[in-house]
């Protein structure tokens, strides 16, 4: 059992190796496989969180935690296994209630993209299905490790890992504008890491100062031992002129921004996504997109809450930006994938909202947002494949009525569409009702414009969701649709997990609720002093 | 059983017909659909009448002191309570969403007066309305329409929807039932999906009400922030108390802000000015959702919901000047414009809206048991005219227009007189439903500090009787005249007539219930408020308390509800007025067919004016739709020129530097050595000038 973390990293990277060697016809099979193993195995980890044990202890209490030495160089080891100079690299992963669920949301999403990947050979480019479920599998490795990982190299090479096989989901499987697509995803992605390993750097020297010599890349002692989060904090300690918190939570954020992404860095994604092939685009909404906030999550707030707390204005603003300046530009698409690249756009905004306000429902709401926009958004980009392996064009202008030719899907798409558009007793409500409440009552003083402003944002996302449908789903249907089959067999049985799923998030999100609430308590016994300090010295500069 | 188990009961068995009939209806039930709904609903009827008498009994065991007492000292442990005081606590069927660390926002009910009242309304119309669907979704033939299944699964799943909205016991899960009963209504809408007026029309409902629910959610937001609950009761007896969590005192702006946000959401979903817009075009949907939804009980959502809160509306001049005028000023706009109407069931639309005015006008004169009253009966009758209406469209082919048909009595009996009678109730004729509930509104509005509202609601009684009557008279009398395509009208099947006469009994006795009978007053024997009013009472002792105070605070002598013995000229002033209204259009319509024309000639541009409803959905489009989509666009090219423009600058930028250095390494000799040369000379030439 203790290394079943381990397991379901390396079970896809296994697999993608099976699928080298097996012949070509079986790549599928194996992926799937694969896929539902890993998922199967994850599902193995509820045991402590369903039960609530994983709340005992302190922020950074892990479950399933395995560690291990893994590049040791330089200086001189110490009894306890710490380094006195040198680097002290080690392979530690663990899950607690930001991880677990992200990762459980992983496992299933991948699990089904690679069912949706089953119709590979009628894809336009039918090249290499080897390379495709290979890669694919090596993705899922990445992305696992990414969450799971507690060393901050280890995080760092993971979220290396997963850059390159998405350059290459999209690049060599793709659509017309793929190379376009798939570079400008790598470049604007690998501009981040760049921030990310300076930071990763100049932390892991701050705190070998802290520690006398000790240095760590552990990020859960970053978080934890005072003597280093006094270094981090400290007013004085600078980076290149900049106050050394801020300049490292400054080039953390714009590294996970990217990925979530955060305007004015997201125009990688609509053009991404519309290139990438459906199981891939569902990937890159549904797990990837999310790597970005749980950095926010895992990384810049827990280490750096003064400057979080010093910055929150900038990263509302950003985000409500995102929830508006997202929702206008599905206003004005035309493409129906496009369309859904954007309404991520604008519900990643509610995330980020709810980190930048850094208390308990705040963050409950961004975790809360991420798992429903997890499942939702994978939902609506496997709808749009849907119709567009059938009809061969996305054009929402040139569609209309499929609802009479295809009454299954119709169905499913109508609540995939309304879960998305946030509808009560559907998932999507949920996480944004829990951000705008936390926003609204959020002790920062412009916390209420902002609260006004992003609800405002529910209205614009009916719209454009509604208008969609209409044209779409409803109306006259065209003779050129009159003879698409219904939802297939396999169709519906990737689409049913996620209803139900929209449904029950909806309905008990309380047990989804459950999973996290620890965890994010455990991070407010530190994160909730500084707040009101921030709060309280911001005021007193208002009054003054 | 217990009563918790028949508040479950109530929203769970129609849900349980609709996903049966959702799972099993295309493949098993077919055109027997409906038997499951209908089971369920009526079920859950009669689980709301065995609630009413549960109610009832806890009401009479509370005594009216308590009730009378309760707002004020609710510190009482609850388990100790009696009587409202014990209705009034809500009870939990099962935690939703974690509120802060340790406590948890629940999914509660809440069973009051007030509830069973809307309960009991809102399950008795969609028994009558499910009955009625049964023979409406068919053709001539008995087959089935297209969608069958699908319309009876979106029926029940409304009925659900509604019940949750009336028996929430808390903000989150009001607000939940608010947008439950939006999706239905927007599934139900664009059941005719196919034709693209009725998608849009659905759309529109859809997102106008979205707009109104913006306003909600924020009051609901701004009451979890002042009161840092969302548990009705609590919240009540904070206002009522005026204090704030935390015993701060609550400031009269927040209390108005909370309130006006709150009818926010009732302007959208009771659709009042100025967002009235969707209900017209909602009757795109089939007339038995017309009848139900957007006549009967969802559209009444926001007269319950202000009539819920009346404690924090009460505590709000400001607000309630607001509501009483907004109310007014939509009786009479939407009275106006179904004078020049032809489509039967838009001009029952913009009557639907007119009555709305009517309630939230009694809501904004502190008469709640009045308006609520109003809403019971107009239920009925309203219910009644749609379906008669759908008889009719149903005898025409779908033909709804009154200027292609006429003189229709003869052939389609049991649809005129229930149609008749219901015309009548509608237009206040005295001793029919709605002449009771009408006249309390008017004479509470003439009592109140406002009584210009009450003479608004005067003159639109009198245009409320004349275009019920314009419609009646050019569709049912005079000389028989079928649409083209039609061969003879014929009655309407036993489905169909059955509900109609049972409504249109209602239309006539619903309004006994809230009468006294045999002490004095009009006619000799009716006085107004009766055992309805009386039942209601304890849901608006803390308001009506309100009210009190703040109307003596202004110096004004006070009589809401309360007629004297004097003022029943008001109810011959009403009766005068309806038949006036009536013999007008009878006189019009029957008699000198010219005068409506010359009319409208005479005043062409206020007749064109109303006939295009104030060109309000022009407006909105010019205003609202279109610079928000240009808004769209902008941001779209700014992420495509702006951001990508950039972003290509940069990019650029390397590509330049590596453009001017390629020249360097063009691959030629001569070149490589005329770079050595010029950089040898250069170096010679620094050398020694340093030297």
């Amino acid at each position: 059992m203790a290394n079943i973390l381990n397991w379901i990293i390396f079970i896809p990277l296994i697999g993608a190796a099976v699928v080298l060697i097996a012949p070509a016809k079986q790549a599928k099979s194996i992926a799937w496989l694969t896929t539902f193993l890993v998922f199967i195995i994850s599902c193995l980890t509820f045991g402590p969180f369903l039960d609530g044990s994983y709340q005992a202890g302190d922020y950074g209490t892990m479950q399933f935690e395995s560690k291990l030495p893994w590049i040791q160089v330089g200086g001189t080891a110490a009894a306890d296994g710490s380094r006195v100079g040198g680097f002290n690299i080690n392979w530690h992963v663990g899950l607690d209630g930001l991880s677990f669920p992200l990762m459980i949301l992983t496992t299933l999403i991948t699990w089904l993209s690679a069912w949706a990947s089953w119709n590979f050979e009628h894809w336009n480019v039918n090249k290499g299905p080897k390379g495709f479920f290979a890669l694919f599998l090596i993705l899922e490795t990445g992305v696992l490790g990414t969450f799971a990982a507690l060393d901050f190299f280890l995080f760092y090479i993971f979220w290396e890992v997963m850059l390159l096989p998405m350059y290459f989901l999209i690049g060599v499987w793709g659509g017309p504008r793929k190379e376009y697509a798939a570079i400008k995803f790598f470049i604007y992605t690998l501009a981040g890491s760049v921030l990310m390993l300076i930071a990763l750097l100049a932390m892991y020297f701050a705190s070998a100062d802290a520690m006398g010599g000790k240095g760590t890349f552990n990020l859960i002692e970053y978080a934890t031992i005072p003597a280093i989060t006094e270094m981090f904090n400290s007013p004085t300690l600078t980076f290149l002129g900049w106050n050394f918190g801020k300049a490292m939570f400054v080039m953390l954020f714009i590294g996970f921004m990217i990925k979530v992404p955060l305007f004015p860095f997201h125009t990688w994604l609509p053009d991404a996504h519309v290139e990438a092939p459906t199981p891939i685009s569902m990937i890159l909404a549904g797990v990837l997109l999310k790597l970005g906030a749980y950095g926010f999550l895992r990384v810049c707030y827990p280490l750096f809450p003064e400057a979080g707390a010093q910055l929150a204005w900038l990263v509302a603003t950003l985000g409500v930006i995102n929830i508006i300046y997202g929702a206008f530009c599905c206003l004005a698409q035309t493409d129906f994938k496009r369309l859904v690249a954007y309404s991520s756009i604008s519900h990643m905004g509610y995330v980020v909202l709810g980190c930048a306000i850094m208390t308990d429902v705040g963050f409950q709401g961004a975790m809360f947002q991420m798992l429903a926009h997890g499942i939702s958004s994978p939902m609506c980009f496997f709808l749009v494949g849907v119709i567009y392996d059938r009809a061969h064009h996305r054009d929402l202008n040139r569609f209309g009525g499929l609802w009479l030719a295809m009454p299954k899907y119709g169905s499913m798409a109508t609540l995939g569409f309304f879960a998305s558009l946030g509808l009560p007793a559907l998932c999507g409500f949920i996480g944004e009702i829990w951000v705008l409440l936390g926003t609204f009552n959020a002790p920062f003083a412009w916390a209420k414009t902002a609260a006004v402003i992003s609800a405002f944002g529910v209205v614009l996302t009916a719209g454009y969701i509604l208008w969609m449908i209409q044209r779409v789903y409803l109306g006259k249907l065209r003779e050129e649709y009159a003879h698409y089959p219904d939802a297939t067999a396999r169709e519906t049985a990737i689409l049913f997990p996620m209803a139900v799923l929209a449904i029950f998030l909806g309905i008990l999100p309380k047990y989804t609720f459950n999973l996290m609430n620890g965890t994010i308590d455990d991070m407010m016994v530190f994160l909730n002093p500084i707040v009101t300090k921030a709060v309280a010295a911001s005021s007193i500069v208002m009054g003054g | 059983m217990e009563l918790k188990t028949l508040a479950i009961l109530i929203p769970l068995l129609p849900l349980a017909g609709s996903a049966l009939v959702g799972a099993i209806g295309l493949r098993g039930l077919k055109d027997r659909s409906h038997w499951l709904v209908l089971a369920g609903v009526t079920a859950a009827l009669f689980c709301a009448v065995s609630l009413f008498y549960q109610v009832n009994t806890e009401l009479n065991r509370g005594g009216s002191e308590t009730a009378a007492a309760i707002g004020a000292h609710a510190q009482i442990d609850p388990s100790q309570q009696v009587g409202y005081g014990k209705l009034a606590e809500s009870f939990t069927i099962y935690e939703w969403i974690p509120a802060g660390a340790a406590d948890w926002l629940n999914v509660t009910f809440r069973v009051d007066p007030l509830t069973i009242v809307m309960l009991l309304t809102v399950l008795s119309v969609s028994t009558m309305v499910v009955m009625y669907s049964v023979g409406y979704m068919r053709d001539h033939h008995g087959h089935a329409e297209l969608g069958y299944e699908r319309f009876f699964a979106f029926l029940g799943l409304f009925v659900f929807s509604m019940c949750m909205l009336v028996l929430a016991g808390n903000f989150l899960l009001l607000y939940l039932g608010w947008e439950l009963v939006g999706l239905c209504s927007y599934l139900l809408i664009g059941f005719y999906y196919q034709k693209p007026s009725a998608a849009a029309a659905a759309k529109k409902a859809f997102l106008v009400n979205r707009i109104g629910d913006f306003g909600f959610g924020l009051g609901i937001l701004l009451i979890y922030l002042t009161f840092n609950t969302l548990d009705y009761q609590e919240v009540f007896n904070m206002v009522a108390n005026s204090k704030m969590a935390g015993d701060l005192a609550l400031s009269t702006e927040r209390i108005t802000t909370i309130a006006l946000l709150l009818f926010c959401g009732a302007m959208g979903k009771s659709a009042q000015l100025p967002l009235h817009v969707w209900l017209p075009d909602a009757m795109e949907g089939p007339t038995p959702v017309s009848a139900l939804i957007h006549a009967a009980t969802m559209v009444t959502a926001g007269v319950y919901m202000v009539a819920r809160c009346s404690v924090i509306f009460a505590a709000s001049p400001i607000a309630m000047w607001i509501v009483g005028a907004i109310g007014a000023a939509t009786a009479l706009f939407a009275a106006t414009i179904a004078l020049t109407q032809f489509d039967m069931k838009r001009i029952l639309a913009y009557s639907t809206l007119s009555q709305l005015g009517y309630m939230f006008l009694g809501l904004g004169v502190g008469a709640f048991d009045s308006a609520m009253f109003h809403l019971y009966t107009h239920a009925f009758f309203k219910a009644c005219l749609f379906l008669g209406a759908g008889s009719v469209m149903h005898a025409m082919a779908g033909e709804i227009d009154i200027r292609r048909f006429s003189g229709l009595r003869k052939a389609m009996p049991i649809t005129y007189f229930t149609f008749l009678i219901s015309g009548l109730a509608l237009a206040g004729v005295p001793l029919l439903s709605a002449f009771w509930s009408k006249d309390e509104i008017i004479h509470a509005a003439l009592a109140s500090s406002t009584p210009w509202l009450g003479w608004i609601g005067l003159v639109t009684a009198f245009l409320t009787a004349f275009y019920t009557f314009r419609m009646i008279f050019m569709a049912f009398h005079n000389e028989e005249r079928l649409p083209r395509g039609v061969e003879h009208a014929h009655e309407s099947g036993v489905w169909m007539s059955a509900p109609l006469v049972l409504l249109a009994i209602g239309a006539v006795f619903a309004g006994y219930v809230g009468v006294t009978t045999g002490h004095g007053g009009f006619l000799g024997m009716f006085e107004p408020h009766g055992a309805f009013h009386h039942f209601l009472a304890p849901n608006f002792s803390d308001a009506k308390g309100h009210e009190m105070t703040v109307a003596a605070a202004q110096g004004v002598a006070h009589g809401a509800g309360e007629h004297g013995s004097e003022s029943h000229w008001l109810m011959w002033l009403s009766s005068g007025l309806a038949f006036y209204g009536i013999f007008n259009a009878w006189y019009f319509y029957t008699r000198r067919p010219g005068i409506p024309l010359a009319i409208a000639l005479a005043s062409g541009s206020v007749y064109k004016l109303f006939y295009h409803k104030y060109y309000v959905d022009e407006l909105y489009d010019l205003v609202f739709v279109r610079p928000l989509r240009r808004l769209g666009d902008m941001c779209y090219a700014c992420d495509r020129f702006v951001i990508n423009g950039i972003l290509w600058i940069i990019a650029a930028i390397p590509r330049a530097i590596g453009f001017l250095l390629r020249g360097w390494q063009q691959g030629a000799m001569q070149g490589y050595a005329l770079g050595m040369v010029v950089g040898l000379v250069v170096i010679m030439w620094w050398v020694l000038a340093n030297a």
